[in-house]
């Protein structure tokens, strides 16, 4: 099996697990500020396995950071788009954000300014230490 | 013999000896804090040369093949990655997974635009250091 193919597993295993916990503290909240709150057997159950795969597929897509030979454009186009269609889908399944273009668009516009917030905060982690690196030569 | 000990991680690491004549004891000291040389041959259009090591900036692997970037050209060497780590003193740190670097002929630290470090050697070469071993290049170097 291709090394990196079993990093993705085996970290998709470990963390996929948290999924299905942080689900059910958001669902526990909201049931504190909504006392009417409530979900069928259904919705329980897709909440479990989506929450499941999406901490999965999330775990797993940091593997491409580390494939060396792939391009940064590579890596950064996959990543961006696991995790895309990850929450899309999540969302959309769950019923947390409707069907419709608007919510889409917006959710998108969110996603996409959330995604590049954290990549900010990498890069300027990472230049604070190159910094400190240079100080050291 | 008085012995002084200094940290400083600023300095370079340096051992220098007073002493009154030669001795056993000097000879060992001089052997322990210089190691033992290391003698590397390195082929370029099936010539071989022998490798000065403080000119060599890293040692990569690429197609298969470990070649040590130097400041008079990139030389092919006969041996793996990972027993050029074993015999390497210390100023020599595995910067990925493919290239082990002489902190020495390290020009700079530069941040590239996925947020890796990019490390740019004195004789242009440049290489990145991979999230794996970001950890241990900054404790080799003090931070």
């Amino acid at each position: 099996m291709n090394i990196y193919l079993k990093r993705f597993l085996q970290r998709g295993l470990v963390f996929g697990g948290f999924g299905p916990i942080i689900a059910g503290i958001v669902y526990y909240i909201i049931s504190l500020s909504a006392p009417t709150f409530a979900l069928d057997g259904k919705e329980v159950l897709v909440g479990i396995v989506s929450s499941y795969v999406l901490a999965f597929l999330q775990a797993g897509a940091s593997v491409f950071n580390q494939i060396e030979h792939w391009s940064l454009a590579r890596s950064l186009f996959c990543h961006f788009s696991l995790y895309y269609i990850a929450y899309v889908t999540c969302y959309l399944v769950n019923a947390w954000i409707p069907f419709s273009w608007d919510a889409l668009l917006i959710f998108t516009g969110v996603f996409v300014g959330g995604y590049a917030l954290v990549w900010i905060i990498v890069y300027l982690c990472a230049r604070h230490t190159g910094k400190k690196l240079n100080e050291k030569l | 013999m008085k012995v002084t000990t200094v940290i400083d991680p600023s300095r370079e690491e340096e051992v220098v000896i007073y002493a009154h004549q030669e001795s056993a004891l000097v000879k060992e000291i001089e052997r322990i804090a210089g190691g033992t040389p290391i003698e590397l041959i390195g082929y370029q259009e099936k010539i071989a040369t022998p490798l000065d090591m403080e000119a060599v900036c890293c040692f990569t692997v690429q197609n298969g093949k470990v070649y040590a970037q130097t400041h008079s050209g990139v030389f092919e060497l006969k041996r793996r990655l990972y027993q050029l780590e074993e015999m390497l003193p210390r100023r020599f740190i595995k910067i990925n997974q493919s290239c082990v670097a002489n902190i020495r002929q390290i020009q700079r630290f530069d941040t590239a635009f996925s947020g890796t470090l990019r490390v740019i050697f004195k004789n242009g070469y440049i290489d990145y250091v991979s999230r794996r071993q970001l950890k241990s290049v900054k404790e080799r170097m003090g931070l």
